[in-house]
């Protein structure tokens, strides 16, 4: 191939990623030639505006026609654009909590904070745009790569050193098994391309193919449930996120979670569901569902239980952020009409509840400099705004009428009980440890309103974090009074059955 | 049993036991040349898949640069030269378990996969046509790689880097 015919290709579409490309690498040269006296504060704001650009750019892409670049190794289609939206805007707001929180710690490379934080979007920004299993490999490795390097920033902490340690093995561990699953899926279709993997693996005859290619979606399974922390592969999430800092836990837990699911289901919907199944009418998809609802009842249950026993607000969070991934295994299972939809949907509402909390979160920490939950005790009578935002994060994140959460859970409801077969089982176990989380989510509201507090010095607001808050404030009411906009929005603009047509 | 057999079988079990080695010595330096042994026969794997480029690669990165890498990290770190662990009998078993069942399930599966045709041109270029996929197929995930390696870079000096105050103090 010459140049022409590679200059010839609609480079233009890949402009999201070459801004987040470009901030990052000129940010990393400025960072290198600026002395070291002067104070890098400043490289946040730039790294937040390129984002936000980079959101602005991709927003005037939607509702264009789908286009690839190679192949598909480069792919732009209505799933990859409103899922990429999702990731810059978490990781918008994410880069706001860190300009209050690196103001205040002892994280010495400022610099190399953001724009670690930038190559790990880029990675998760390829994992949304490709159909061919090696870019989103090398994606899934780029942002977890950085994001094991922000894990352990800051060095002197013996938490936060231990807790890039467990990160680092675990996720070596996961990358292994998916490596291996992809492995059954290339040796049994012989190419990348998921397009070409589906056909070659459709054209299997059932006795000969079918249980490989169910050991192939297992495995590849169990390897990306490590990005969602999802049953099997939940149990390093609460030490993690304990020992990282903040802003790094708001990361792994929305960002990192909704770059999991994107790949989870750019693999799994593009080869799976044109199989043919155990039964003559269903699909392999819908044949092998039984493994993945099993996964999702666990992960619900296990979640919201052991988030019960937590004094560490980290960890509550932790466990709480599985069980917020176990509700959004359930459209996954279901397979409707309404599966993308609600999987999006619900992905806003928790990159606005759960990151607003955390951005609270992050204010009580560093008033009290420690995560017990005790800090947030008679939080009312000192601060009244503050305590009223953070009963409208957990009221969402508990799901009570009124706010974003209960919308996206009615819509994951609604959506596995039309779907066919309805999935019964699973939205009961869904209902009942949604109450089961009322408690844990109360009990922190019990301390803010009931308990005394411990001291009455007034709660300063740094700035980030205040823009934060307010944007997910807001974002938390208006899609939980009038969720109509945000999906009249998806329904005009994105076509997501686009997906399938892979050539 | 034809030559081909005989040989898979060996360089198989060759890497299988360097595995087991690795995790069962007690000296880091042993741990070290059994990996050697693992990586040296899958490399031997890939030669009879005529994938020569890739067991030339595999000797120079992982036999060479990686074990390299690994020495110096012994020789530059203060460690615990004998490693001991309390064994869990009960684990061992269950994990022991867990492993035959995995590997009876991907055995039935795989011995009931009839492949259509055996490619049998792969070792024509082959070189050559890794390197026409790399730069023009795949020139994508290729720059994307080259970020990763920047990455990767930028964090082994960051999480490796002393202070500067210490570094005033050692002098």
């Amino acid at each position: 191939m010459d140049i022409g015919t590679l200059l010839s290709y609609p480079w233009e579409i890949m402009m999201p990623e070459f801004i987040i490309l470009i901030a990052a690498t000129g940010l990393s040269l400025t960072d290198l030639f600026l002395p070291s006296r002067v104070n890098r504060r400043i490289f946040g704001w730039i790294s937040a505006a390129a984002v936000l650009a980079a959101l602005i750019s991709l927003l005037t892409q939607a509702g264009s026609e789908p286009a690839q670049i190679l192949h598909n190794t480069y792919r732009l289609d209505s799933f990859s654009i409103s899922f990429k939206a999702l990731l810059l805007f978490g990781t918008l707001l994410v880069l706001l909590i860190s300009t209050s929180y690196l103001a205040r710690s002892d994280v010495e490379e400022q610099g190399e904070w953001y724009y670690l934080f930038l190559a790990a979007l880029l990675g998760a920004m390829m994992m949304a745009s490709s159909a061919d299993l090696i870019t989103l490999f090398v994606g899934l490795e780029l942002l977890a790569i950085a994001s094991y390097i922000l894990t352990g920033i800051r060095k002197k902490s013996a938490e936060s050193n231990e807790a890039a340690m467990k990160y680092a093995i675990n996720g070596g561990i996961a990358t292994a098994v998916t490596l291996f699953g992809f492995s059954y899926l290339y040796g049994l279709s012989g190419s990348t391309n998921l397009g070409d993997i589906s056909r070659e693996i459709s054209a299997l005859s059932a006795d000969h193919g079918h249980a490989l290619t169910v050991a192939a979606f297992i495995i590849t399974f169990v390897g990306l449930s490590f990005k969602l922390a999802t049953v099997p592969f939940h149990m390093w999430a609460p030490d993690i996120y304990q020992g990282s800092p903040l802003p790094v836990m708001a990361f792994l837990s929305v960002v990192s979670k909704t770059a999991g699911f994107i790949i989870l289901f750019r693999v799994m919907l593009s080869i799976f569901p044109t199989v043919q199944g155990f039964q003559p009418d269903e699909s392999l998809y819908q044949s092998v569902m039984i493994f993945v609802s099993i996964a999702a009842g666990l992960t619900m249950i296990i979640g919201n239980i052991l988030a019960l026993r937590q004094n560490n607000i980290k960890r509550l969070f932790a466990y709480s952020s599985i069980a917020h991934a176990g509700y959004l295994l359930v459209p996954f299972v279901a397979f409707s009409q309404m599966m993308f939809e609600s999987t999006w949907f619900y992905l806003l509402a928790y990159v606005f509840m759960n990151l607003g909390a955390l951005a609270v979160l992050h204010i009580i920490i560093s008033e009290n400099q420690s995560a017990h939950i005790s800090g947030f005790a008679g939080l009312y009578q000192r601060s009244p705004v503050l305590t009223v935002c953070m009963t409208i994060f957990l009221l969402s994140l508990a799901g009570i009428p009124g706010t974003a959460g209960f919308m996206g859970k009615l819509h994951i409801f609604i959506g596995a009980l039309f779907a066919d077969p309805s999935r019964y089982v699973l939205v009961s176990v869904m209902l009942v440890t949604t109450v089961v989380s009322y408690i844990y989510y109360f009990s922190i509201m019990l301390h803010m309103y009931m308990r005394p507090p411990k001291r009455y010095t007034k709660i300063t607001w740094p700035i980030g974090a205040t823009l934060t808050i307010a944007l997910c404030v807001a974002g938390t009411l208006l899609l939980g009074i009038f969720p109509g906009a945000a999906l009249q929005f998806l329904q005009e603009y994105f076509w997501f059955n686009d997906m399938f047509t892979l050539n | 049993m034809n030559g081909e057999v005989l040989v898979f079988l060996i360089l198989a079990s060759l890497a299988v036991i360097g595995g087991l080695l690795m995790l069962n010595l007690k000296k880091v330096v042993h741990m070290l040349l059994s990996l050697v042994l693992t990586f040296l026969s899958i490399a031997g794997l890939f030669i009879m898949l005529s994938a020569e480029f890739v067991a030339v690669v595999q000797v120079l990165i992982y036999s060479g640069a990686v074990t390299i890498m690994m020495i110096f990290g012994i020789m530059l770190t203060r460690h615990q030269d004998e490693q001991r662990v309390q064994k869990n009998r009960v684990r061992t078993w269950v994990v022991l378990i867990g492993i035959l069942v995995f590997f009876y399930t991907m055995y039935e599966a795989i011995t009931r996969f009839v492949s259509v045709e055996q490619a049998s041109e792969l070792h024509i270029e082959n070189t050559k046509q890794i390197g026409m996929a790399l730069y023009a197929k795949y020139v994508i995930p290729f720059e994307l790689t080259s970020v990763l390696l920047l990455v990767a870079l930028i964090g082994a000096i960051v999480l490796a880097k002393r202070e500067e105050e210490e570094e005033v103090k050692q002098e």
